[in-house]
């Protein structure tokens, strides 16, 4: 992202007209968070109506049933559909419903599944904010998703809704834990909150040898995954953790008097947070970007960077006017015609390939995992939480710190050194 | 005294108790039933079904009309078992008229009854899944359902409704295409059997929600009335097959599947959902038995046209699905009517254990009680 | 005039979180019902976190949102929605506790007023550690390490004594 700014600032700006070259870091930055959030925003969105079609068409095929393959070509401009209508719905509340709270609640839940998003890398150098404290951050920002969650409970002024808001409430704080203890296993083995950092120590054998999750790195980090992994579809509500919703569907969940695009907000932080748990599951586990091939595309030590190719391109012969800006445009196009520009490109191309392509895989999982599986009551899955998750992930917070203060966070490599 | 040991002197937290109404419409529908739970937190104290949002006043009706146009009505009792219904009816009458049906036709009827006791059964376990949580095993079962709905709709004209055993007989007999058809069914069930226990029998979250759930002692389950593989559940190894053979039932050979507490305690949810099982496959058994022993001959006795019968009254019962179903006619030799036809409705009496059973647990566990049960409101209220 | 620009952001953030605050904090105050000033609180600790993000101290304003929003707020929510005997809670204020809260929050403002103006406050520079995580790690387990295990060991017999209150009773 400094990257970013610094190339926008002196590349861009700079080489458009000076003074806007002297604008301070802090508009620059502003600017630059508004162009960078956009996609992030866009590509939130997109996921979750990418997997809205996603879950419909797997379920499909796990039922001996075709999903939805009307609209568009395999039914893939379906969730274009689901929009418009669920747009043109009408909007009502329930009488005696807390109006302002009522509204609000949906916003909350879906600025808690998205602001999640800043920290997460997309690749080694795609991210909005490469944050010291990455795996912290993204852990407390579920907690506004949770408030979110209590208010929709609240505002339709419904018992029922109130009581399976609160339950669902209660199962989310509860996952938090051993969720927050598995990643501290991941922390403790690497050193480090940076989720790029925990990342990029993952490379190795081939791109996939040194991945967290391998029992000959660290057999307590496999351990964690797995629990990491059901904390996460717990924590997401997601089946057979789906109990709050479907019982009190019997007398009345917490978001059934959401109608319309309140409902698609619910709906889409729901997929949003199921990303961001199988995306913080793969940088954390299962190596993130890295993967085979890349490093055949990995950018030399003083090889010029994108950015420092485009400056180069959008180069203004004298600073005077728009006539410039064309010219501009066209030498920008023309780098795409550099294998120096594509190299480091499609370097940054794979490694975010990778990365969401086991993200997907993930969330494929747990979809998967929904339409096999049984509810489980809510009395097990409190049971399930404090009694075997918790203390199992303790075992494996230890054994991750006696890990790293004893031999190396991986421990193939340290078995393989020790003996020199 | 310690510290710890004396009590600390607060005011008592008051936990309301509420009265949860379930339905009479719900999304997971075993029909139009009404539950009410009287609950204290998170658990049930009392349930209390409401029934009779599904009369249709079938007793009186039974009343009015001949004893030919009563069979469709009885179709409609337990919709999902027809054929069974319908079979234990025309065995009333034929009784108290003393007809003889032609051998091709018991046989065909006792075909066509454990092929529908086979649909009604994977009926209840794709709708107990769903009640469950598991969205697939309800599309998988419905699946091979399907199947055996082409062959009633071949041999019927109805997928649901048939009208095919008739007094006298059945109303027509099955061409080759349909014995190819059944002779197909028998040969892909038992696969797609293993499937479901794959998918749903032996899945440890299946097991959590229903073992040790719901136990209906054999003795509440005798002292309700219960019938079928709610009672077969807990252990009391009763079959109206077995024990009071009727149509051609002492001539075939199967087995009765009694729960046996495999994986909790015997009488508890998975038992039963076990028997309906097991059920499905012994009754593959009996059709293939059938199909090969069919013998020769017409499939209608002669019937008068206005069949009057002579005074007197009957009882019979079948093995439907869900237990017992009963009919007691009562007959007047100058009527072409029943003067009283009372039906004993499985269902009727297996609900009745609910209030009994569902106590003391969660409001999770009286969805599955009430679905281990499988009641069909059609004959709960007829 | 670079100047002013160089502290332009910082003052823009600070006047929009103090906004925040401020406006949560009054809502909360005065609203007419619990449930209302309760989800005003909940602004108000955001805004709180986005101070600490202000001055540079990303892991405590992270663990302001964690242990503030997630956890006591979320208590508090618990506490005010399933113990309230009735859906909507009127607060009926009388003209005298207005006054009386009032006059106390006045003498508490004038204390603190003093006490700013009085108080050395130095022009400092920020230097923002990069690595705010380790250094407090560092601390909390070697200079202030009796006050961390004090406070853990405090967390645990809250934790059991929590448990020990609202266990069933055998009746």
């Amino acid at each position: 992202m400094q990257e970013f700014v610094h190339f926008l600032q002196h590349d861009v700006l700079a080489r458009i007209s000076p003074p806007l070259g002297a604008l301070p870091d802090q508009i620059v930055l502003l600017g630059a968070i508004l162009v960078g959030a956009a996609p992030i925003v866009a590509f939130m969105a997109v996921i979750a109506m990418a997997w809205t079609y996603g879950e419909r068409r797997i379920a499909g095929f796990i039922q001996a049933r075709y999903g939805p393959n009307r609209v568009g070509p395999e039914g893939v401009l379906q969730p274009l559909a689901d929009g418009i209508k669920l747009l043109a719905k009408e909007d009502i509340a329930p009488a005696g419903a807390d109006r302002p709270l009522y509204e609000l609640a949906p916003l909350l839940v879906f600025v808690g599944a998205l602001l999640p998003f800043v920290a997460l890398p997309f690749s080694e150098k795609w991210v909005i904010s490469s944050m010291a404290a990455g795996v912290f951050y993204v852990l407390a920002f579920e907690a506004i998703e949770v408030i979110g969650i209590i208010m929709a409970g609240w505002a339709p002024n419904s018992k029922w809704s109130l009581y399976g808001g609160m339950r669902l409430a209660a199962q989310m704080v509860a996952y938090e834990i051993p969720m927050g203890l598995c990643l501290l296993t991941v922390v403790a083995l690497a050193g480090t909150l940076n989720l790029g950092q925990i990342c990029q120590m993952q490379g190795g054998a081939f791109g996939v040898g040194n991945w967290m999750v391998w029992p000959w790195v660290s057999p307590f980090a496999t351990l964690a995954f797995f629990m990491f992994f059901v904390g996460g579809l717990a924590a997401t509500k997601r089946a057979p953790f789906d109990l709050p919703e479907a019982e009190s569907e019997l007398v009345a969940g917490f978001h059934t008097e959401y109608s319309g695009i309140r409902f698609a907000f619910f709906f889409m932080a729901e997929y949003a947070a199921m990303y961001v748990v199988c995306a913080v599951a793969t940088v954390c586990f299962l190596g993130g970007w890295h993967g085979p091939f890349r490093e055949w595309l990995a950018p030399a030590a003083g090889a010029p960077t994108i950015s420092d190719l485009l400056g180069k391109a959008v180069q203004v012969k004298t600073a005077d006017g728009a006539w410039f800006v064309w010219a501009n445009l066209w030498g920008a196009l023309s780098v795409l015609g550099k294998w120096a520009f594509w190299k480091p490109m499609l370097y940054e191309l794979l490694g975010a390939f990778y990365l969401i392509a086991k993200s997907f895989f993930l969330l494929f999982v747990m979809v998967w995992m929904r339409w096999t599986l049984p509810r489980i009551r809510i009395d097990q899955v409190i049971y399930m939480c404090l009694k075997v998750l918790l203390p199992f992930s303790l075992l494996c917070v230890l054994g991750a710190a006696a890990q790293t203060v004893f031999t190396d966070w991986n421990l193939l490599h340290w078995l393989l050194s020790a003996g020199k | 005294m310690t510290a710890i040991e004396r009590p600390l002197p607060r005011p008592e937290l008051e936990t309301e108790e509420l009265l949860v109404n379930m339905g009479p419409q719900h999304p997971s529908t075993h029909g139009v039933l009404r539950l009410v739970i009287r609950t204290d937190g998170e658990m049930v104290r009392e349930t209390w079904p409401h029934i009779g949002y599904l009369h249709r006043c079938f007793e009186k009706i039974a009343q009015e009309v001949t004893f030919p146009q009563v069979v469709p009505y009885t179709d409609r009792l337990d919709y999902l078992a027809s054929m069974n219904n319908a079979h234990s009816y025309c065995m009333a009458v034929e009784r108290l008229a003393g007809i003889k049906i032609p051998p091709r036709a018991e046989y065909l009827r006792v075909i066509f009854s454990e092929l529908n006791r086979i649909a009604s059964h994977l009926l209840a376990f794709g709708t107990y899944a769903l009640d469950l949580g598991a969205f697939t095993p309800f599309l998988y079962g419905f699946r091979e359902r399907e199947l055996l709905l082409d062959i009633f709709e071949k041999v019927s004209g109805g997928r649901l409704l048939y009208h095919y055993p008739r007094i006298g007989g059945v109303a027509r007999d099955i061409t080759p295409e349909i014995a190819k058809d059944i002779e197909q069914f028998i040969r892909i069930f038992p696969q797609k059997w293993a499937e479901y226990n794959t998918l749903l029998s032996y899945n440890k979250i299946f097991i959590e929600r229903t073992a040790n759930v719901g136990v209906i002692l054999p003795q509440t389950a005798i002292r309700y009335g219960l019938t079928g593989p709610c009672l077969r559940g807990s252990g009391v190894a009763y079959d109206i097959r077995k024990a009071h053979p009727y149509s051609v039932y002492d001539k075939v050979d199967f087995q009765i599947a009694v729960g046996q507490g495999e994986k909790g305690t015997v009488g508890d949810c998975w038992d039963r959902y076990w028997v309906r099982m097991v059920e499905m496959m012994e009754s593959l058994k009996i059709v293939d038995q059938c199909l090969k022993g069919l013998p020769e001959g017409p499939v209608q006795a002669k019937v008068a046209r206005v069949l009057r019968l002579p005074d007197g009254e009957a009882y019979t019962r079948a093995e439907n699905p869900r237990g017992e179903l009963g009919f007691y006619i009562v007959s007047d030799k100058k009527r072409t009517n029943a003067v009283r036809c009372r039906v004993r409705a499985p269902s009727f009496c297996n609900l009745s254990v609910t209030h009994e059973v569902a106590k003391d647990c969660l409001v999770a566990d009286v969805v599955a009680i009430v679905g281990s049960i499988d009641i069909v409101l059609g004959e709960v209220d007829r | 005039m670079s100047d002013f620009f160089q502290h332009f952001g910082q003052t823009v953030a600070f006047i929009a979180i103090t906004a925040v605050v401020i406006g949560s904090a009054l809502a909360a105050t005065f609203a007419k019902s619990i449930v209302h000033a309760s989800f005003a609180l909940f602004f108000t600790l955001l805004g709180m976190a986005g101070y600490y993000f202000l001055l540079g101290a990303d892991f405590l304003g992270i663990t302001q949102v964690i242990i503030y929003v997630g956890g006591i707020l979320v208590l508090l929510l618990f506490g005010v929605l399933l113990t309230s005997r009735s859906l909507d809670q009127l607060q009926i204020r009388s003209r005298a506790s207005y006054i009386a809260a009032s006059a106390v929050g006045l003498a508490v403002l004038a204390m603190l007023w003093k006490a700013i103006i009085r108080g050395p406050w130095q022009h400092v520079t920020p230097v923002v550690p990069q690595q705010t995580t380790q250094s407090l790690g560092r601390l909390l387990l070697t200079d202030y390490l009796l006050a961390f295990e004090f406070s853990s060991v405090t967390l645990l017999a809250a934790l059991i004594g929590a448990a020990y209150i609202v266990r069933r009773r055998e009746k």
